[in-house]
């Protein structure tokens, strides 16, 4: 061995660390044989003492019990604050999803809802707008019997329908509208001295009452039972004022 | 509690993650010194070593579950976990520089050697402070070598593990760190004598 190798194995042969035994058997060997090793491994061996000296004073050190105390404090905390959290997160999610879908089902269905009367109207509305042929149609029904207005003769009245609020504040046009609906009418007789493209023009309608006479100046025949009974009809002017059409009401 | 003293290290941390403060308590209570004495060995300062201990626990109830037995053991882990905490706090506090003789803070002399006379045991006192002051003022990568292997006791595989190196790395800084170590005695003259005086103590009793 020379003094290169043994300075490569000076401080495992101090510290009595495991080594093969021809290998401490030829370090010892060569610092008997060399002055400069000898006192290399005598200094390594002071500093082996010097650090067991030291370990050995510390051995008994150790943390303070308050350490103890407050880990212990901060476990039981966290124990207490931790439970189940994730799942806790999960299902407040899954409670909002179900909410909001809930939220927009019935937002739609109100939404549909809502327009269905006002889909009718439109429909009542373009059946009283005098496009539609302008002949004094009577229905058969009306035609059989002797008055027109009288109850008993009258074809099946329609159900009443509901109206939704938000119908309330519509024009007063669609009211009417609405108020047509629930009544039973003949079609728009023109007057006698005006022809029936006229009647596209428009115009305002207005409701009036006429002594149950005056459907026989329109060919309808009259129950002269009730003849001083008095009869609805919707007269309706056009933009320049005059009469252009009327319909009977019941 | 006493069945529990049976469990190793592993089964008292899954325990404790489980919730048993019972099995934290045990744990603690066995490798708390290593981690304290760790702490006060790289730091020299016992207020660090009490924050750096508490925090490697905290650590290991928050994040326990990141410990992998097949890496190495829970002493392991814990120094590794110390030693970070360790060099953070003294990289905070530029702890790093070689310490002040005055300060307040430092590992007090430690009354040993009572069977001894007082001068030797003085003498002795001296060695060990000066031990300890030249091991405070090696470089970080050096001390935590040296107070490892050399005052813990932990073996060159298990150091290797809690620093993350290899094996070889561990022997070459050992080696060069107590180069460093003789080189700060030697110039103080009294290591050898101190030295001698120890083992002259020791015959002097046998």
């Amino acid at each position: 061995m020379n003094c290169q190798k043994f300075e490569s194995v000076v401080s495992e042969l101090a510290r009595g660390q495991m080594m093969a035994a021809e290998l401490r058997g030829e370090a010892l060997a060569h610092s008997d044989a060399c002055d400069d090793c000898a006192m290399r491994l005598r200094d390594e061996q002071m500093l082996t003492r010097g650090l067991h000296s030291l370990a050995a004073d510390m051995e008994s050190l150790e943390a303070p019990a308050m350490i103890e105390a407050n880990v212990l404090m901060a476990f039981r905390a966290r124990q207490s604050v931790v439970p189940a959290p994730v799942v806790r997160r999960h299902s407040a999610y899954w409670v909002a999803a179900i909410a909001a879908m809930l939220l927009i089902a019935i937002s739609v269905f109100v939404f549909r809802w809502s327009n269905r009367p006002v889909e009718d109207n439109r429909q009542a509305t373009r059946q009283e707008e005098p496009q539609q042929k302008p002949q004094p149609v009577v229905e058969p029904q009306l035609a059989q019997d002797s008055t027109v207005p009288d109850d008993e003769v009258l074809p099946q009245r329609p159900k009443p329908r509901r109206i939704h609020p938000a119908s309330l504040r519509r024009p007063a046009s669609a009211q009417v509208a609405n108020h047509v609906t629930n009544e039973i009418a003949t079609d728009f007789i023109p007057l006698s001295y005006m022809n029936a493209a006229s009647l596209q023009d428009g115009g305002q309608i207005v409701r009036v009452q006429l002594p149950r006479s005056a459907l026989a100046n329109f060919g309808f025949p009259v129950n002269m039972d009730r003849y001083n009974e008095k009869v609805k009809a919707d007269v309706l002017f056009g933009v320049d004022g005059t009469a252009r059409a009327i319909r009977f009401v019941q | 509690m006493n069945l529990k003293n049976d469990l190793s290290d592993t089964e008292l941390l899954r325990s404790m993650l489980a919730g048993d403060d019972e099995a934290l308590t045990l744990l603690y209570r066995r490798r708390q010194a290593g981690v304290y004495r760790f702490a006060l060995q790289m730091s020299g300062s016992k207020s660090i070593a009490e924050d750096v201990t508490q925090e490697v626990f905290l650590f290991l109830m928050r994040e326990g579950n990141v410990f992998d037995p097949a890496r190495g053991s829970v002493s392991a882990f814990l120094f590794g976990v110390a030693r970070n905490y360790v060099l953070r706090r003294l990289r905070v506090e530029h702890l790093l520089a070689p310490l002040n003789d005055d300060s307040d803070d430092d590992v007090p002399l430690l009354q040993s050697g009572t069977d001894l006379c007082p001068l030797e045991d003085l003498t002795r006192a001296e060695t060990i402070e000066s031990v300890r002051k030249a091991v405070l003022s090696l470089p970080a990568k050096y001390r935590e070598v040296v107070v490892l292997c050399e005052l813990q006791d932990v073996s060159y595989g298990e150091t290797a593990e809690i620093l993350g190196c290899a094996i070889g790395t561990v022997r070459s800084r050992l080696h060069r760190a107590r180069a460093l170590l003789l080189a700060k005695l030697r110039p103080v003259g009294e290591f050898e004598e101190a030295s001698s005086a120890t083992v002259k103590s020791a015959r002097c009793f046998a």
